[in-house]
């Protein structure tokens, strides 16, 4: 068999090296380079190594915020793959296509190997050494930076990286930690709270006998996909739950309703009000509702929400009577609905049919206290980078470290991030790799993979109390030269404010210490290094919590008529949130360029989905390569024939377009952010992201489109996939 | 296998499988079964197959050649007739995870010139890396389309360094010219089996997974043992009321959702697919 790719030399190099024993203990990261001179014989394996047997190392997945765990088997000092652990209450031994493909953002070929500095000639490779030196010069004991000067620009963080992050700043007298989220649901979240009193409601998916989920893609780019995909599984057990969905494109979660309905885009406030309207006839869900709802409701009636939304009043009549019936139900909302000028209104309209409907305690309770405030997740907003930007163009700040973010790409063109980047004068990327954000900074730090770092991470949605989760290396760092993001911060605080970080050697002594000191809270009567080892172990502590009960509130609301479609942009522009590509940090991952998009099967590329009766109409086939023009920008991307969505809507993917993240991302496909319209919603200040309205042009050319599905998207008369209707079938009765 | 045993042997191995008890004594009978209610077409056991049975990535250009190498892919369909029911999908999308049905008598296995591919003890359709000479007529003649042929020398581009450091060292990675397919994570079975035998025992239900069935976030994939009567998978087909040895599954009442794609074409697949279910009234 030919190997010619596979150096034997690369195999040996991970050989010597003390491995999984060094992995499991977690001592630090000894060097794989320096190993390279004392190869060890198998004769004398360390302890936990044994040739030719993968072992388990629990960990805590990076890939997204959902903070499942996860295990890598380790196989002679390389980790192989990534499985859920069962330990973890969010993953529950189960792992999803982002999580796995977590290996080959670790493999990645284009991971960067050293310090980048911004010479006069452009930017060049470093030592650590002359690294430390700038970071000392700009930010260590001598700066005169204080608050507002600095700003330290992040995806969201939570654990141990984020007190660090904090204490960091403090030391400048700041508190300008800016979370940044190009997917924010900081519109969703405030209207979920103005309505339930709490930003994100846990949810008993499984306990819901209707699910009314109005673009909430929670099985594919939700809050917790895992946890979610699991909790659908017993929803779907006898008695079998009903999922209706309604959304202008369909997505993952959509693909699987009982029933889908496509609405325009915006008006999914206006259809929740209709269905309050019909179930306020009932005297049963009347009762206790302010009158100013009854009044906001009265002018909702059937025919006149139909006009509105396109959904049929029979269709609106018969949702209502379907939540009336399948009590407790859960009604939920998601990107589509507050990505509007009034989006706040908008999911607030959506969530006022839970208090309607009586869902309170059944299907949605509150999350549980959290023991440790300060390691909770910062969640993201557009606004956070809007004034971030700002102040950057006013020439307020004077240094900028960004970690785990990348505007540049993410940011719409009516937001020039790159420019007001360029008058702050010293700016530091703690990434992996180059992408479009740090091509622009001054100092470029290579971090250690999510593979070869310690860290703690707390997830925004814990169905279960509270799990710490902890992450741990998997094997030897692969490149010499890469540090640990928390090991970096922690060398710059030590000359800030030696007398309380001097007594730690590194990150995972300080973590160590942290989690110890907490131990209490845990109530483990252990000792300190038991607690530790079964800790790391199992990949988490768990702390027992009870949900909370939700406070609802019916405020007053008013929901504006979305205005009509114009001749100048006759549709509507929705993009869409790939589960594997996010907001496109994951672009450079092979596995997830070559996974087909399950909805339209496309690898590889950006696609412009059009419904084919409008197709039809403007004479499109599949392949037509058309400009989407929006008042901000144009793309070109090629047509994809979809009858998932709504006819008057197009829409595209997120994610594609990098100009500048390694050889798998770069070149592919095309940027929707781009084209994004300055609107904003009304209360939040956040990016309305399904607002914006486009033109299509057909340009005369035309390029097949790369996708798995065959010619056909019909089975034909065969019996390929089979379909039951949920009264014959005999759930019960089954395994 | 000789070419001309292959040819004097013709008839037993066309219609030897199956045959009714056939693995009751056997310790093994690996099968499926995947419940289309269940599935959500996240994608999530293709990528974990990548990882574990060292799929190469193609490329765009390839891919839209036909040449994608996913053991395991997610089919999707808008409609059961040649048109679909209405302007909309009213009822969802779909979806249908298709890899190597491990057919009994499998169209693949009696047209291999060479006999690379064959029935193994255990119940698989198996494909012997060094003995196929490329040839393709297995897969020509795969109505269910999941062998993959490498026309290219994977080994060579696909794994850029130090992307090969992931590769999985229990699985052969396949050079030009080579025929392959779903293994049903053969090299975990294998590694599995071994332990048990060596301790005297069978593999317990669930002891081993295939890739696919361990990362499936709603557990629409069952994998195990037929043999063992009381695994799930087993226990599953007997509810689903599904014969492995049967071309025609007779149903004692309506609902039960057992069935096994184009059974009709007498491949006896080893994989069963419970009908996806739907609130037609929602």
């Amino acid at each position: 068999m030919t190997t010619s790719n596979l150096d034997r030399r690369d195999f040996l190099k991970v050989l010597g090296i003390s491995g999984a024993a060094a992995t499991l203990a977690g001592c630090g990261h000894t060097s794989i380079e320096s190993g390279v001179e004392e190869v060890m014989s198998y004769v004398h394996p360390q302890d936990f190594v044994v040739p030719g047997i993968g072992v388990f190392y629990a960990s805590t997945c990076a890939q997204c915020g959902s903070g499942c765990g996860i295990m890598g088997k380790v196989r002679e000092g390389r980790v192989l793959k990534l499985e859920g652990n069962p330990e973890s209450g969010i993953s529950g031994g189960k792992i999803c296509g982002l999580g796995q493909a977590g290996v080959q953002a670790h493999y990645n070929p284009d991971r960067l190997r050293t310090p980048m500095y911004q010479g006069e000639g452009g930017l060049i490779p470093v030592s650590w050494e002359k690294a430390h030196q700038i970071l000392e010069q700009r930010l260590g004991p001598n700066s005169s930076l204080k608050g507002e000067q600095i700003a330290f620009l992040t995806d969201r963080v939570s654990g141990h990286q984020r007190v660090l992050l904090e204490n960091f700043l403090e030391t400048f007298d700041s508190t300008h930690h800016v979370t940044y989220d190009a997917l924010s649901t900081a519109t969703g979240r405030a209207a979920t709270k103005a309505i339930l009193g709490a930003e994100q409601p846990l949810w008993n998916i499984h306990e819901a006998r209707l699910i009314l989920s109005f673009g909430n893609d929670f099985l594919g780019s939700g809050i917790s996909p895992v946890y979610m995909a699991r909790q659908y599984a017993l929803f779907r057990k006898a008695p079998r739950g009903t999922l209706i969905q309604i959304e202008p494109r369909m997505t993952l979660t959509g693909g699987n309703a009982d029933r889908w309905y496509p609405i325009k885009p915006g008006t999914e406030g206006i259809l929740a009000l209709g269905i309050a309207h019909d179930l306020l006839q009932h005297e049963e869900f009347s009762r206790g509702v302010p009158q100013e709802v009854l009044d906001l409701v009265k002018n909702y009636d059937r025919d006149a929400v139909s006009d509105i939304t396109g959904i049929g009043s029979d269709a609106v009549r018969l949702i209502a009577a379907q939540l009336w019936n399948n009590s407790p139900s859960l009604v939920i909302a998601g990107p589509s609905v507050e990505g509007h000028s009034y989006g706040f209104s908008n999911a607030a309209a959506v969530q006022l049919l839970n208090v309607i409907l009586g869902n309170r305690g059944k299907t949605m309770e509150g999350q549980s206290e959290h023991p440790f405030p300060q390691l909770t997740p910062t969640l993201g907003s557009y606004q956070a980078l809007a004034e971030l930007n700002q102040k950057m163009a006013a020439g307020q700040t004077q240094a900028l470290l960004i970690y785990g973010t990348n505007p540049v790409f993410t940011a719409p063109s009516h937001l020039p991030f790159a420019e007001s980047m360029s008058k702050v004068p010293f700016k530091v990327a703690f990434v992996t790799h180059m992408d479009e954000t740090a091509g622009q900074c001054d100092l470029i730090l290579p971090l250690l993979s999510a593979l070869e770092d310690f860290g703690t991470h707390v997830a925004e949605y814990q169905p279960n109390g509270v799990e710490v989760m902890l992450q741990q290396p998997l094997m030897e760092k692969l490149y010499p030269e890469s540090k640990g993001y928390g090991d970096i911060l922690l060398e710059v605080l030590k000359k800030r404010k030696p007398e309380a970080y001097a007594a730690f050697p590194d990150y995972y002594s300080y973590l160590k210490t942290a989690m110890v000191k907490a131990k209490p809270v845990f109530k483990v009567s252990d000792s300190d290094d038991h607690f530790w080892e079964d800790a790391l172990r199992n990949g988490l502590v768990k702390w027992d919590g009870k949900p909370t009960t939700l406070e609802a509130k019916l405020p007053a609301l008013t929901m504006p008529k979305p205005a009509e479609l114009t001749t100048d942009y006759p549709f509507y522009f929705v993009p869409s949130i790939r589960a594997d590509m996010r907001d496109g940090r994951h672009a450079y991952l092979p596995w997830l360029q070559e996974s087909p998009e399950t909805m339209t099967t496309v690898v590889w590329d950006s696609w412009v989905e059009i419904h084919p009766k409008t197709a039809e109409a403007m004479q499109i086939k599949e392949g037509d390569i058309l400009q989407i023009q929006s008042a901000t920008g144009s793309v070109r991307a090629k047509a994809y024939l979809f009858p998932g969505i709504q006819p008057d809507t197009v829409s595209m993917p997120l994610g594609q377009g990098h100009t500048q993240l390694g050889r798998f991302a770069t070149g592919v496909g095309v940027n929707p952010y781009k084209i994004l319209d300055p609107i904003f919603d009304g209360h939040t200040g956040e990016l309305a992201m399904h607002a914006t309205r486009v033109a299509l042009r057909k340009t005369g050319e035309h390029q097949m489109v790369v996708k798995d599905e065959g010619p056909t998207t019909l089975q034909n008369g065969q019996k390929l996939v089979a379909t039951l209707s949920a009264d014959q079938a005999k759930l019960s009765k089954e395994i | 296998m000789s070419l001309s045993n292959l040819i004097q042997n013709w008839n037993s191995f066309r219609t030897r499988r199956p045959y009714e008890g056939q693995y009751d004594d056997a310790p093994y009978k690996w099968a499926m079964v995947i419940d289309l209610d269940a599935c959500i077409g996240c994608n999530a056991c293709t990528v974990a197959c990548y990882a574990e049975n060292n799929l190469p990535v193609v490329g765009k250009e390839r891919f839209g050649k036909g040449q994608a190498m996913h053991w395991i892919r997610i089919e999707r369909y808008w409609g059961e007739g040649e048109a679909m029911q209405s302007e909309f999908p009213d009822h969802g999308a779909q979806y249908l995870p298709m890899l190597c049905q491990q057919c009994e008598a499998a169209p693949c296995e009696p047209v291999c010139p060479v006999g690379a591919t064959h029935h193994s003890p255990d119940g698989l359709n198996t494909q012997v890396y060094n003995r196929c000479v490329g040839s393709r007529y297995c897969s020509a003649n795969c109505p269910y389309k999941v062998r993959y042929f490498n026309w290219w020398n994977y080994p060579d581009r696909a794994w850029p360094n130090p992307l090969e450091l992931q590769l999985n060292p229990d699985v052969t990675v396949r050079s030009k010219g080579v025929m392959e397919k779903c293994t049903f994570c053969m090299q975990r079975l294998r590694a599995g089996m071994d332990k048990a035998k060596t301790e005297g025992r069978i593999l317990a239900d669930g002891e081993v997974l295939t890739a696919c069935a361990q990362a499936c976030p709603t557990s629409a994939i069952t994998f195990g043992n037929l043999s063992d009567k009381k695994s799930k998978v087993a226990r599953t087909w007997k509810n689903q009321q599904v014969d492995l040895s049967k071309n025609v599954q007779e149903k004692s009442e309506e609902g039960i959702r057992g069935y096994r794609i184009l059974e009709d074409l007498n491949t006896y697949p080893s994989i069963v697919y419970l009908e996806r279910v739907r609130n037609l009234e929602a």
